[in-house]
């Protein structure tokens, strides 16, 4: 299986397990805020310095957002900054903290979650999408694709959340057994969760162009959603104060009775039109931490 | 056991819904990988083969462990369509 570029990023979530454990124990006590302020002072600079998504994230402000040296620069930390606090909030809400949430196009999810067919969520690498996981209750089982190298304390952790939760975190594979898992998932009338931003596994993508420059996005979850003729929303998550986020729910319509190819096309433009919306709206929010865009 | 006719049938299917125009039925090797070395298909591909073996064979593969096993190559896609056949 062709490995795709993107894949050399590892994403997982920094730290050892008994890092995170320690973290979970302290958040259960300690105000994220106290956390917030230390990660600010004393591990963003440090990240800074020697993690290279912040000379990837310094190009996106650069490219993109055709900042200045110094705005792209401030931009970089503030990006990091952002990120280490929703970081934080996910092990502060296993920790069993509260935040207050507020989701717009609830009335789309509950519409598609009350109907017997199972329909496709895609997600994407900005915010904080774990929240909406915790947040939707379907009364029906949902299938997230989770990255397979994600550290034990981290699925672990998941899992103690999901199992309360009718979620199942679906690895994906070498042995392609994940695919086979969702096909399952859908024609049982469940729900399936799928990053559609990033290329893991398949090299096949489709190419869209995407705040200004061209950008590959995986075909795989747009394969998945019009092999069916599954109803597909977006959803993302975006953090809007230290305690408070917002959840996006948005349909991504597609002509069902098109050629495949044809409803690849629309669905993925739907996507990244709905993406790009977001990420307009909160761009130090951008997670992929590797050269997206192809002219880099 | 598959018949030669069988596995001549799922090789054109194979091509039909991959549209892997330049390919006839006689370049694909009948125990060859249809993964990996073989024909280098990949996990979208076999999203399109798991439709393909219900629209036209009425089969689903319930157990997703099994997936690997029965796409393994042309053989073992015709096996496992006569098997339900049968």
């Amino acid at each position: 299986m062709a490995e795709s570029e993107n894949s050399k990023w590892a994403g997982t979530t920094f730290g050892t397990s008994w890092m995170h454990c320690v973290l979970i124990k302290m958040l259960r006590w300690v105000d994220v805020r106290v956390l917030y302020a230390f990660v600010a002072v004393f591990v963003v600079p440090v990240t800074l310095i020697v993690s290279p998504g912040a000379r990837v994230i310094y190009h996106y402000f650069r490219r993109i957002w055709h900042q200045s040296v110094l705005h792209a620069a401030w931009s970089t930390y503030r990006n990091h900054y952002v990120f280490s606090q929703v970081i934080i909030d996910r092990f502060a809400i296993w920790a069993g903290k509260k935040y207050n949430i507020i989701t717009e196009g609830h009335e789309i999810y509950q519409k598609l979650a009350s109907q017997s067919d199972g329909f496709v969520q895609m997600s994407a690498h900005v915010g904080n999408y774990e929240v909406a996981g915790y947040h939707f209750k379907a009364g029906k089982t949902l299938n997230a694709l989770v990255y397979a190298g994600e550290k034990a304390t981290v699925m672990t952790n998941r899992d103690k959340m999901f199992a309360e939760m009718n979620i199942r975190m679906i690895a994906t594979s070498n042995d392609m057994s994940h695919v086979f898992a969702l096909d399952n998932a859908l024609t049982s009338g469940e729900i399936v969760s799928m990053p559609a931003d990033r290329m893991f596994g398949s090299a096949k993508c489709v190419i869209k162009e995407f705040l200004g420059k061209e950008a590959k996005f995986p075909l795989g979850p747009f394969n998945i959603a019009t092999m069916r003729g599954y109803s597909v929303i977006a959803i993302n998550v975006f953090k809007t104060k230290w305690n408070a986020f917002k959840i996006y729910v948005t349909e991504l319509p597609y002509d069902k009775d098109a050629s495949r190819r044809e409803q690849v096309a629309q669905l993925s433009e739907a996507y990244v039109r709905e993406l790009e919306k977001r990420v307009k709206q909160y761009p130090y929010q951008w997670f992929n931490f590797f050269e997206f865009w192809e002219d880099r | 056991m598959a018949t030669a006719e069988l596995i001549n049938e799922v090789k054109e299917h194979i091509i039909d819904v991959l549209h892997l125009e330049d390919i006839t039925p006689a370049d694909i090797e009948n125990d060859a990988p249809l993964f990996g070395d073989g024909l280098g298909l990949d996990s979208i591909d076999a999203l399109e083969l798991i439709v393909m073996l219900e629209k036209q064979y009425g089969i689903r593969i319930a157990n997703p462990a099994d997936g690997k096993d029965v796409f393994k190559s042309v053989t073992s896609i015709a096996e496992f369509v006569a098997s339900h056949k049968a």
